[in-house]
């Protein structure tokens, strides 16, 4: 079973994309900080982030570029945010993102993403 | 007898306030090439009045995160006007790490903020009413909900909607009920409006 880490410091946006992921299967853990969420990753990598930008303590970014320097497994990371502009999609490339997506994220849009980068198009 | 741990009152050289507390020295020392010269700068210059912009400056290009923490500090201490238009200024910038640390630090200044709450919401930048949206979820204002039902009832952009609706379902009352049905109207086909307004409003009417 993929495990998969959201992280976003609105409970409701968690909420939110752990009922789309579980609905077809996937375990979903929470952090609501690129602190929290460094944390969790270190202790047993995901096969998968889905990782807000704006966050206190530690955005995405400053995960994402602290995740990639670490010696883990580098899987697949989907940033998500509020902001479309080029400026931010970029930092998000640049800090280790594989996805951007901009809110609000849809289910089938989540899911099909997800899926692509885990290589379970078929799921 | 009881054992006395000896106390330790060494402190760390490499830290040590090594410039004048002098005023002008310490805007001086702001911009220094040595990152603990501009940290005991920023720290001192909370008894500068006036020294608001000069931090607010120091802050849009300072990139040592323990002196980027002493000057928001500062800026929070002064709560003058010119640190709060500087802070707000700083919600602007397209440094996310920056935009996140100023609003927890708009977040410590519930009495300097409250009064131009209504201005950043009604900003043409939906970043800056997203922002604006974050900084109200720690303000212990009695307008707060108020100002969240305005942004539900009128502002086009949804992620600004959406941030107040998470916000709402923490801390909303009867009051917005009727708002986040109209919301969920005015989003018909927004899935994450449709979850997050059903979510407020199950907590809503369980309170």
């Amino acid at each position: 079973m993929k495990r998969i880490l959201i992280i976003d410091d609105a409970a409701t946006v968690r909420m939110y994309h752990r009922n789309i992921l579980e609905s077809i299967g996937y375990t979903v853990e929470e952090a609501m900080n690129g602190i929290e969420a460094l944390e969790k990753a270190l202790q047993e990598p995901f096969d998968l982030y889905i990782v807000d930008v704006n966050m206190p303590k530690l955005d995405g970014y400053g995960f994402l570029s602290q995740l990639r320097s670490e010696e883990i497994p580098q899987n697949p990371a989907i940033m998500v945010s509020t902001e479309a502009a080029i400026h931010d999609q970029t930092a998000a490339f640049r800090a280790g993102a594989n996805c951007y997506l901009v809110k609000p994220v849809r289910p089938v849009q989540l899911l099909t993403h997800v899926r692509l980068l885990l290589g379970e198009e078929s799921k | 007898m009881a054992f006395v741990k000896k106390q330790v009152t060494e402190t760390v050289s490499e830290d040590e306030r090594k410039q004048n507390r002098d005023c002008a020295d310490l805007l001086v020392g702001l911009a220094d090439a040595n990152a603990t010269t501009r940290r005991w700068a920023a720290r001192d210059l909370v008894d500068c009045p006036g020294s608001a912009t000069a931090l607010v400056e120091r802050l849009k290009i300072e990139s040592e995160p323990s002196v980027r923490e002493v000057i928001l500090t500062s800026l929070t201490k002064l709560g003058d006007p010119s640190a709060i238009v500087g802070l707000v200024e700083c919600l602007r910038s397209e440094d996310a790490a920056l935009r996140n640390e100023v609003v927890e630090a708009m977040k410590q200044l519930p009495d300097d903020v409250a009064p131009i709450m209504q201005a950043l919401l009604n900003d043409a930048d939906p970043d800056v009413r997203i922002f604006t949206v974050n900084v109200l979820e720690s303000l212990c204002h009695p307008d707060v909900e108020a100002w969240l039902i305005e942004v539900i009832d009128h502002d086009a952009h949804v992620n600004v909607c959406a941030t107040a609706v998470d916000l709402l379902g923490e801390v909303g009352t009867q009051a917005a009920a009727a708002a986040l049905t109209r919301l969920k109207a005015r989003f018909g086909d927004d899935p994450y409006i449709q979850f997050a307004a059903d979510l407020a409003l199950k907590r809503i009417n369980e309170d």
